[in-house]
């Protein structure tokens, strides 16, 4: 019943601390990851490895910024280029506080920007308040689907 | 000297030299009208209409009695032998030769002379001088002698004088000198040929005034002219006007013009009686005259005189190959200093430095005393010049003043008069802008040239106001000149002009290259942003690994399940490991981006085998063919290049991981000027979508734990390359393989880091 959160993460270490993170959130949503730019277009095109996926948006994307193939960057643009997923909430995650980067994010309409904190615990709190606003109090918006969490 | 004198120029040049109305009376003139004959095939029957007032003296009729008469009956016989040579279609532009003939059968002989004036057949007699043929006999061979002579001639001077010698000879005259013009018109004697008793003008100057304007003009149209005795009385014309247009008759082809009683009185004043001046006609222009003076009357015959024409008219014409000849060696030498000069200019970067090393050429070039460059705030100057705030104000004054290419001048006090201050290096200059923007000039500066005129009398020397009289004084009158440097020459203008346009030519090639230096410097920018960029990210990641990792240790100390903390310590190990390798590799591309290229001749096929020996512990485990074709040596950097070609092999076995057996093919080939080399894998390939990132610092197309690596080596593989002055590529089908190409060029860039 509730939507999943895409993470699209690259490094496995970085891919194991979120996780981490987010089991300690106690979020109920599930947590689809993919590992590059790429594959997170695929799977919000419901395409390629994920065509026969379910429909429907996730309820956030947590995309870190600096992947393989497509980076972080071109998947947001893409995200607000297309008419079904532009109003989809983007957080970005990124391990700089490289103004280009921020300025660039909020240009292409992020809706979140987070500086991984090097402190585990404040990583934790971190993705945990992400989670809790994006996934379970914003309200989205009208129209998109209620993904019912496979049993 | 030729006809008219100094003194008042005005007056003198309305003397109507032209129409003296009169002719000397060595001999007899008489005008025919051809038109209205009886019979046309007889001209002798021609009427007379006008003649020269001395007739009866050589055929004892009287002047009044012959006008209306037919020609035969003033000249008897000879009327019949003339007649069938009488036409109007002479040529326009000189008298012709018609015969030699007597009036009376065993009396004395004449040349006859003819030319046309207004419709007029104007007929001159003059007494022969001996046998026809006999004098044509010895006089041609001096022109062919003449001609032999001057051909081994090498200077003008000498040329001069083999021309004065012969006529001297040949003629008898005392004293035959060669003159040139200088461009103010001023006379300097070249070359005389004197007999004893004769003084002599050599070096010696004329002044311009010497020849008034219309007598020049007049020694263009007639080029030879002949005073047989200063002390003559001229026979007047009868009627004194042109029978048929009414005017003054215009006497210009006549050779027994009369001239103006100025230049008789100059004549005397000068102690000769006759005189011969003959034309040296160069491009046109009266480049010189000969000139003949004798002391007491000397009579000349028209064929003895032809030849002096033509001595002088070979004179005129070596004169003139020789000039072109002299103009061409002097070209050849200052393009020469040009060419030395342009090739100092493309040496260094620093165009401005540039010039300050080829400042001895430039001199050497313009053959100037100093030579200074104004470009906005800088100046350079070199030699003897002006101080600097004198050269800043002339420049100022250029960019008001001359708006041409080129300014040149060999007496600037006289245009600008601050320049007189520094007259003694800078009496000349020649100046051009060097910038179509800016005021930016080229400054060459001329000494005065202090020099003494021998004139042949003081040229301003006059009897008084008005009156047209001739200078008495030929002593020599010395004068100094002063605020004048030696003259700019035509040829230095045109190649300063040239020089210029290549000059600006180098300037503007300077400025793309400027413009190229700082795209590369952009790049080179960029780079090193992408540089920090990656600093700031990647190598962060790692430490806060190892800090997530030490932290879920800690916190689950004691209760959690080995295995999950044996993970942990694993990753914050290869964090770490991580950590450094990046450092490394950061550290080792800055250092390709600075290290100097140390080029020698690569045995590429060594080379490549020297790394796959080294790759070998890298695929132990697995099969791998390699396929070597024969490579060809280039000239590069052995440990640079070792590094790239090691990266691409590195990566072909990194990315064939899956393949059984892994195939990698290293060939080349051979373009026209550079080498081209592919690394061929049946690895995973990757998506040519991405290709532009392939080379960039810290770009992946993989997944991290698919294919480790910090994601530099391609990096590191095009800048290698491309300072090499080569460039780097890549094609690929995934899941089929990629091939990797780099060239290098035969001839290796100049390193420019």
């Amino acid at each position: 019943m509730l939507k999943p959160i895409l993470l699209v993460e690259d490094n496995p270490h970085d891919l194991e601390l979120t996780l981490i993170a987010l089991e300690r959130s106690q979020l109920a949503n599930e947590v689809i990851v993919v590992r590059d730019g790429a594959d997170a277009l695929d799977y919000l095109h419901v395409r390629g490895a994920f065509a026969d996926r379910d429909h429907g948006n996730p309820a956030v994307v947590l995309l870190d910024l600096k992947l393989p193939k497509v980076d972080g960057l071109e998947v947001l643009a893409e995200i607000r280029d297309n008419p079904t997923l532009k109003s989809l909430p983007v957080v970005m995650l990124t391990s700089s506080r490289e103004e280009q980067d921020l300025i660039r994010s909020y240009e292409l309409g992020v809706n979140a920007y987070v500086v991984k904190p090097v402190d585990f615990q404040e990583f934790v709190r971190a993705i945990s308040d992400l989670g809790i606003f994006w996934a379970v109090l914003n309200e989205p918006p009208p129209g998109s689907q209620r993904y019912i969490k496979p049993q | 000297m030729p006809e008219a004198t100094s003194a008042d120029i005005a007056t003198c040049e309305s003397e109507p030299i032209r129409i003296p109305g009169a002719i000397q009376p060595h001999g007899f003139l008489l005008s025919l009208d051809l038109s209205h004959l009886p019979d046309a095939a007889d001209a002798s029957a021609a009427r007379v209409v006008q003649v020269s007032d001395n007739l009866a003296d050589f055929t004892g009729m009287a002047p009044a009695a012959a006008l209306g008469q037919q020609l035969r009956a003033v000249i008897g016989a000879a009327a019949d032998q003339l007649a069938p040579l009488l036409r109007l279609d002479q040529a326009r532009d000189r008298a012709s030769f018609l015969a030699t003939t007597a009036l009376d059968a065993g009396g004395p002989q004449f040349d006859v002379l003819a030319h046309v004036c207004d419709g007029l057949l104007v007929l001159e007699f003059e007494p022969a001088a001996g046998n026809l043929e006999a004098s044509l006999h010895r006089l041609y061979p001096v022109v062919g002698d003449f001609l032999n002579k001057i051909n081994d001639a090498d200077s003008i001077a000498d040329m001069s004088q083999l021309a004065v010698n012969e006529i001297a000879a040949l003629t008898g005259f005392g004293r035959v000198m060669v003159y040139s013009f200088d461009k103010d018109g001023h006379g300097t004697v070249l070359a005389e040929a004197l007999q004893d008793g004769y003084e002599g003008y050599m070096g010696q100057r004329f002044p311009a005034s010497d020849i008034p304007r219309q007598a020049r003009e007049l020694y263009l149209l007639n080029r030879i002219r002949l005073i047989q005795d200063a002390n003559y009385t001229p026979a007047g014309l009868l009627p004194a006007m042109h029978p048929f247009t009414g005017r003054a008759t215009d006497l210009s082809l006549a050779s027994l013009r009369s001239v103006s009683p100025v230049h008789l009185q100059y004549m005397r004043n000068m102690g000769t009686l006759a005189s011969m001046s003959i034309s040296l006609v160069v491009e046109g222009k009266l480049w010189g005259l000969l000139s003949c003076h004798h002391a007491t009357s000397r009579r000349l015959s028209y064929h003895q005189r032809t030849v002096c024409e033509q001595l002088g008219q070979i004179l005129a014409l070596r004169i003139r190959n020789r000039a072109d000849a002299d103009e061409l060696q002097f070209r050849l030498e200052v393009r020469r200093v040009m060419v030395n000069l342009l090739g100092g200019l493309t040496q260094g970067t620093d165009f401005i430095e540039n010039l300050r090393t080829v400042m001895p050429e430039l001199l050497r070039f313009a053959r100037a005393g100093g030579v200074a460059i104004v470009i906005d705030d800088r100046l350079i100057s070199f030699g003897d010049t002006p101080d600097d705030s004198q050269i800043r104000q002339l420049a100022g004054w250029l960019s008001l003043h001359s708006h041409e290419d080129l300014f040149h001048s060999a007496h600037l006090g006289a245009i600008y008069p601050p320049a007189a201050a520094y007259a003694h290096c800078a009496s000349g200059l020649l100046a051009m802008p060097i910038s179509r923007i800016h005021q930016h000039y080229l400054l060459w500066f001329r000494p005065e040239h202090v020099y003494t005129i021998d004139w042949a009398g003081r040229p301003q020397d006059k009897r008084g106001p008005g009156a047209l009289s001739p200078r008495t004084s030929f002593e020599s009158w010395r004068e100094a000149v002063h605020g004048t440097s030696a003259p700019w020459h035509d040829a230095e203008l045109e190649l300063a002009l040239e020089f210029r346009t290549t000059l600006l030519g180098i300037a503007l090639e300077r400025a793309e290259q400027m413009a190229d230096l700082a795209e590369e410097l952009g790049r080179a920018n960029k780079e090193l942003e992408a540089f920090s960029y990656s600093v700031s990210h990647d190598l962060r990641a790692p430490l806060r690994h190892i800090v997530g990792f030490s932290d879920l240790l800690m916190e689950t100390a004691g209760n959690d399940n080995p295995e999950r903390r044996l993970r942990f310590l694993t990753n914050i190990k290869t964090s770490a490991r991580l950590a450094g390798k990046l450092v490394d590799d950061l550290l080792s591309f800055s250092q390709m981006g600075r290290a100097a290229l140390r080029p020698v001749r690569i045995r590429m096929g060594e080379m490549v085998n020297g790394c796959i020996e080294r790759l070998t512990p890298e695929y132990a485990s697995r099969r791998v063919e390699w396929h070597v074709d024969t490579l060809p040596d280039v000239i590069a950097d052995p440990a640079f290049l070792q590094l790239a070609l090691y990266n691409l092999l590195s990566n072909a076995v990194k990315f064939t991981a899956q393949s059984d057996p892994a195939v990698i093919r290293i060939t080349s080939e051979k373009l026209s000027n550079e080498v081209v080399f592919h690394v061929a894998d049946n690895g995973v390939g990757f998506n040519m979508e991405y290709v532009h990132k392939l080379f960039g610092v810290f770009q992946r197309l993989h997944r991290m734990e698919d294919f480790n690596g910090t994601g530099i080596g391609l990096a590191n593989v095009r800048r290698i390359v491309e300072r090499h002055g080569g460039r780097v590529w890549a094609r690929s089908v995934p899941g089929e393989g990629a091939t990797f190409s780099f060239s290098i060029p035969d001839t290796p860039l100049p390193d420019k880091e």
